[in-house]
């Protein structure tokens, strides 16, 4: 048997089958590649941009296409998303195309759609009409129907896609959009980690809310986002994006009727609600909802809930804050704000730009430390909250009332015009308080000193302000219970001058500007001196001389008087024993004033006595000088026996003034009696005369009656020294005799002089 | 009886667009400044006085580049310049071996505006250097809308990252715009290839490019002759250039067994092949349309099979070949596709240096064939290391190809 040649039809049979045999294997392997590359693409780690950008280029490759794009449905039109092949200013990205047929279908069917040949132009962007589209397939994104975005090849190459094509297509725009999902929700859940947390910044609850609404929107991709806080029954509308007014405008609503979706009526097919879940406050909802019936992607509602979780933390954490700020700002018995918020609340409206005013009243209570010591401070912490009620009805809306201390309470007045309306209102509240109160059962009567003054914006300070008022109060208070003061500019500039040197008075005494001049008190027949009265100088670097009658009761309101007066006494101790080492000064007596508020001070005789002992002195070397006044204490009796039973003689100052008592004559051991100047210099007036010189009369009858000694001050004329004596009154002091001198100075008076009268015997 | 009175005569109304005037200059001279000033002025001298508008230049690498193009510019004035160096070049059906000349064409307007621009950072991010090299050149040409363009695109060869480029510059032109071109060459010495731009040399990393806005469409045509020698193969194995498995298989022996007898691979008269380069047979990727992007490959020193750009994952190839005849056959037909329908001034093509490594002495045929099919049309071309013809999908970087568009 020969080998068979095959014929020349056979090996054209076996081309051709080799031919076809090659053709299938090529469309094999070209089906293979092309799977693997874009299984490979989709595999990669690559961010959702890159991912889309490569997976396009792909598919323009292995299927020929002239243009791949993603598109969205946007209203009725397609929106391009990402394409290989558009040009990048391509309308279709911006403006899109209406969505045709072959579109409508695909979205409504979730299954692929080819056209070949006859490819309608309103299936296709206007700007690709030039590519003689030939073929194309839309593919569906999602597997799920009614999606919103499409996969969409087109050709110029007469070809159609084929089944085959479609199917894998199909396939890889399913996985590509998974692969795009799961790179979406990893960005989200990295952003909310990201910006979660940092929500919990928020010391204020609305900026916290508003800032969870946009937050709320950015990771559901929703189209609109809203947050409800449930409280009293009522569900309010906190924060939100994009809701319209007509739907802002219908909240608060009932909050049984948040229970139900539909019934908060948003007129969103697809909304998502989640409650913030808190153990304790106000609950809160987060919804969000889109426009169009899209559902939200898988785990939009666990994104969610951990939002709803930050913010949880985040409200609690507020909430806390703004307890502890609470604590800080208010006064724990009356709930009123208490002086640090009062000082920035004051502040913060002195600050602001508004041509109006800024009032403050500064109350205080007449006679509250009474009713503590009367019936205890419990007693004194009731009245307070009463107080504090009734200036509560007494303010207006925009008024902040604040409790300054003690019982003191101020009334922040903003947009005031002028200094009478704050003269109003104080008047008013002063009213108000102007009652009897039931305080433990007891009835108390109540009234307040009420000081005002007005503050420019931008100039005034808070503490100029509450300074001013206070003086302005105490200005009230002088004039007794139940009183206004205001004060304009030019009281309050005298109110700080005083205050300034009140400050100042303070330092005097390390700064040496504190000396003492003395005034010798002669017998007025013989005209010797028998004593010097100690007086306190203040010599200001600025202001020079001050006055007594100026910086004595600055000293006193300070209680700096108590270690000015000890120095002066001590000052005057040793200047009496360097006198005493004279011949001429033996048995000279030195006057030394007496503050009231230093006979308060405990062991005040002893100090005293301690101190005059120091120098070396006998106490009956010492006058003390003590003023009259309304109240006489038993402290001051105590003090004045102490010191009279070690010798010291006690001087009663400016008798017959004003507060004349001769209840001190009976109740102290009083030895010496001064005749006030204004009486004094009365003796010898015109017409006038005859009043003072009875009341001279008078006093001298008393002391020669009491076995006191009387002085006459302020003697400037001869004639008055004249009719003084003529009266019996046997010492005297004043201008005409010498004036308050320096130390040095007075020392020369008492050397022998002709014209010198002769030594007085000690007064005793 | 009323005097007639003649209607009014429509106005014809022809877009009154000056034709596009071509000059061709060339020289030979070793000294770029002689050579260059030569070359300037011949290419201007055909523009019959009308002002050049784009003025394309192809160098040997051989030259001083920088004052090649100095020279050139000083003749040429402020008309926009883009250019390459080659592995040979080619005009009026004639071929300038790899290794000497300078080929100058001068262009006037005519219907286009053109618009150059040139980027570098092509190794580092071709993608996004091909996105601003786009935009550039299309900003270049000036904002005025226009019907039609394409992209004259011109790359630094030894650079890689043609694709990629090529990626980036469709991202922003689109489908709608067409781009043809080539990879500079380096007269085979496969060490430096430069492309120009105005003064400017790039070097490798560097890209030109050239927007003409047409009224009218505009084709860029691709053939290559080569046809398959085998059965389909997948690229089972590679990593980067080097092709290790095929079909489960080495690749170097795969790759051997589609030798046949009759391919000569000592070839006289190159001046530089590259080592182990088998110009006579290569890797056709296969397309889906069935059709095969050719892709150069070679066996290097160390015995591993390479190619000149890397094949995709799991490539389906065929094993290519041609003769010199297979090559010059689909010439004219490139020509005469390009010209179809157009009443074209020039033809601007681009040769692979493969193929005239393949064409061997039969060389200057091809530049002869492209002069006959085109006819009185003026032609202009290099040898490259690459071309570029993005007709409809993103691919278009080609190898052994003969590109062309017609202006």
């Amino acid at each position: 048997m020969t080998a068979a040649v095959p014929a020349d039809s056979e090996t054209e049979q076996l081309r051709r089958q080799l031919a076809e045999a090659v053709d299938a294997a090529r469309d094999a392997y070209r089906d293979t590649t092309r799977l693997i590359q874009l299984l490979d693409l989709l595999g990669r780690p690559t961010e959702s941009a890159e991912l889309i950008g490569d997976m396009l280029n792909v598919l323009s490759d292995a299927f020929f296409a002239d243009v791949v794009c993603m598109a969205e449905v946007a209203g009725d039109r397609l929106l391009v998303s990402g394409s290989c092949g558009l040009p990048e200013d391509d309308p279709a990205y911006t403006d899109g195309w209406p969505v045709g047929e072959a579109a409508r279908h695909t979205l409504a069917t979730a299954e692929p759609t080819a056209l070949h040949g006859d490819v309608r132009g309103d299936d296709v962007p206007g700007s690709m009409a030039g590519l003689d589209i030939r073929s194309a397939a839309w593919i569906p994104l999602s597997a799920q129907r009614y999606a919103d975005s499409l996969l969409i090849l087109f050709r110029s190459l007469d070809q159609p896609f084929a089944v085959a094509d479609l199917r894998m297509l199909t396939s890889v725009a399913v996985r590509l959009r998974m692969a795009l999902d799961e790179r979406e929700h990893h960005a989200i859940i990295e952003q909310l980690a990201h910006y979660g947390h940092l929500l919990a910044r928020h010391l204020e609850v609305q900026p916290l809310l508003d800032e969870a609404a946009g937050l709320l929107l950015q990771l559901t991709r929703a189209d609109r986002a809203w947050v409800v806080t449930v409280e009293g029954g009522e569900g309010r509308l906190r924060a939100h994006r994009g809701l319209t007014p007509e739907i802002t405008a219908a909240w608060p609503v009932p909050a049984k009727s948040l229970d139900d979706l539909p019934a908060c009526d948003s007129g969103l097919p697809e909304v998502l609600k989640v409650a913030v879940a808190r153990e304790n406050g106000a609950t809160a909802l987060l919804y969000a909802g889109r426009e169009r019936a899209r559902p939200f992607a898988q785990g939009t509602l666990e994104i969610m809930t951990i939002l709803a979780n930050y913010i949880g933390v985040a409200l609690t954490n507020a909430e806390l804050y703004h307890a502890l700020a609470e604590r800080v700002t208010r006064d724990p018995l009356t709930g009123l704000a208490n002086r640090s918020a009062l000082v920035s609340h004051l502040d913060t409206l002195l600050s602001a730009d508004d041509p109006t005013r800024v009032g403050v009243l500064f109350c205080d209570l007449d006679g509250f430390k009474s009713v503590n010591d009367l019936f205890g401070h419990e007693a004194g912490d009731e009245l307070l909250m009463q107080v504090a009620d009734r200036l509560r009805g007494s303010v207006r809306p925009d008024d902040l009332l604040a409790r300054f201390g003690g019982d003191e309470f101020v009334i922040v007045l903003d947009r005031v015009k002028q200094l009478s309306e704050v003269a109003e209102i104080g008047a008013r509240v002063c009213a108000d308080l102007d009652d009897r109160l039931v305080v433990c059962g007891e009835q108390v009567h109540v009234s307040a000193s009420i000081g005002g003054v007005l503050g420019v914006r931008g100039k005034a300070t808070p503490s100029t302000m509450l300074r001013d008022a206070d003086a302005a109060m105490y200005v009230a208070k002088a004039r007794g219970s139940g009183q206004v003061e205001v004060f304009d500019e030019d009281a309050s500039h005298r109110s700080r001058d005083r205050l300034d040197l009140r400050a100042e008075l303070l330092l005097a005494q390390t700064r040496g500007q504190l000396h003492l001049a003395y005034q010798p008190i002669f017998a007025l027949d013989s005209r010797a001196i028998v004593a010097f009265e100690a007086l306190l100088r203040w010599t200001h670097p600025h202001h020079g001389t001050v006055p007594p009658d100026v910086f004595i009761p600055l000293a006193e309101e300070t209680g700096a008087i108590v270690e000015i007066g000890q120095w002066v006494l001590a000052q005057a101790c040793r200047q009496l024993a360097q006198w005493h080492r004279l011949p001429e000064g033996r048995g000279l007596g030195m006057s030394v004033n007496l503050s009231p508020v230093q006979l308060h001070q405990p062991q005040a005789a002893e100090r005293t006595l301690d101190v005059i002992r120091a120098a070396g002195l006998h106490p009956a070397d010492i006058w003390l000088e003590i003023t009259e006044h309304s109240y006489l204490r038993h402290e001051v009796t105590e003090y004045a026996g102490a010191l009279g039973a070690a010798g010291v003689h006690l001087v009663l100052d400016d008798f017959g003034t004003a507060y004349s008592n001769l209840s001190y004559l009976k109740r102290l051991p009083i030895e010496i009696l001064k005749i006030d100047k204004s009486f004094v210099s009365g003796v010898t007036g015109p017409g006038g005369g005859h009043l003072d010189l009875s009341i001279v009369r008078a006093i001298l009858a008393i002391a020669d009656s009491l076995g006191l000694v009387a002085i006459a001050e302020g003697i400037e004329t001869e004639d008055q020294r004249t009719a003084l004596r003529s009266l019996g009154c046997r010492l005297g002091q004043g201008y005409l005799l010498s004036r308050p001198l320096p130390a040095a100075q007075a020392g020369l008076l008492l050397r022998p002089q002709s014209q010198m009268p002769a030594r007085a015997h000690r007064v005793g | 009886m009323p005097a007639d009175i003649p209607a009014p005569r429509p106005v014809a109304v022809t877009p009154a667009t000056e034709p596009l005037n071509v000059g061709v200059g060339y020289s030979d001279a070793a000294d770029a400044v002689t050579a260059g000033r030569a070359a300037a002025a011949e290419a201007l001298a055909g523009l019959n006085g009308t002002p050049p508008e784009l003025i394309i230049v192809y160098a040997s690498v051989s030259y001083d580049l920088i004052a090649l193009l100095h020279t050139i510019r000083r003749a040429t004035g402020k008309a926009p310049l883009v250019g390459a160096t080659t592995s040979g070049q080619f005009h009026d059906g004639r071929l300038i071996d790899p290794g000497l000349g300078v080929s100058v064409l001068a262009l006037s307007a005519g219907p286009y505006r053109f618009g150059t621009a040139s980027v570098t950072g092509v190794t580092e991010n071709g993608d996004d250097a091909g996105q601003r090299l786009a935009r550039a050149a299309r900003t270049a040409a000036g904002p005025e809308p226009s019907a039609h363009a394409a992209v004259l695109l011109l790359t630094t060869g030894l650079a890689g990252h043609q694709q990629e480029l090529l990626n980036g510059v469709h991202k922003v032109v689109g489908a709608p715009v067409p781009v043809v071109g080539g990879s500079a060459g380096d007269d085979r010495l496969l060490i430096r290839t430069c492309v120009f731009e105005n003064d400017n040399v790039l070097t490798d990393g560097g890209a030109t490019a050239v927007w003409i806005a047409s009224p009218t469409p505009l084709a860029v045509v691709a053939e290559h002759g080569w046809h398959d020698v085998g059965l389909p193969l997948l690229v089972t194995k590679s990593d980067g250039l080097v092709i290790q498995e095929i079909a489960g298989r080495p690749a170097v022996e795969v790759f051997r067994e589609h030798f046949h007898d009759e391919v000569d691979f000592e070839r006289p008269g190159l001046i530089k092949p590259a080592p182990g380069y088998l110009s006579a047979y290569a890797f056709g990727l296969i397309q889906p349309d069935g059709s095969k992007l050719v892709r150069g490959a070679y066996i290097d020193e160390d015995g591993e099979l390479r190619t000149f750009s890397p094949l995709p994952l799991y490539a389906p190839v065929q094993i290519v070949s041609c003769k010199a005849e297979d090559l010059l056959r689909v010439t004219g037909d490139v020509v005469r596709q390009s010209l179809a329908g157009r009443d074209a001034s020039v033809l601007l093509a681009f040769s692979c240096v493969a193929r005239l490594d393949v064409l061997a002495e039969q060389g200057a045929e091809e530049a002869a064939l492209i002069q006959d099919a085109a006819g009185d049309v003026a032609t202009f071309g290099f040898y490259t290391y690459g071309e570029f013809a993005r007709t409809t999908r993103v691919a278009g970087y080609h190898n052994a190809t003969l590109t062309a568009i017609a202006l």
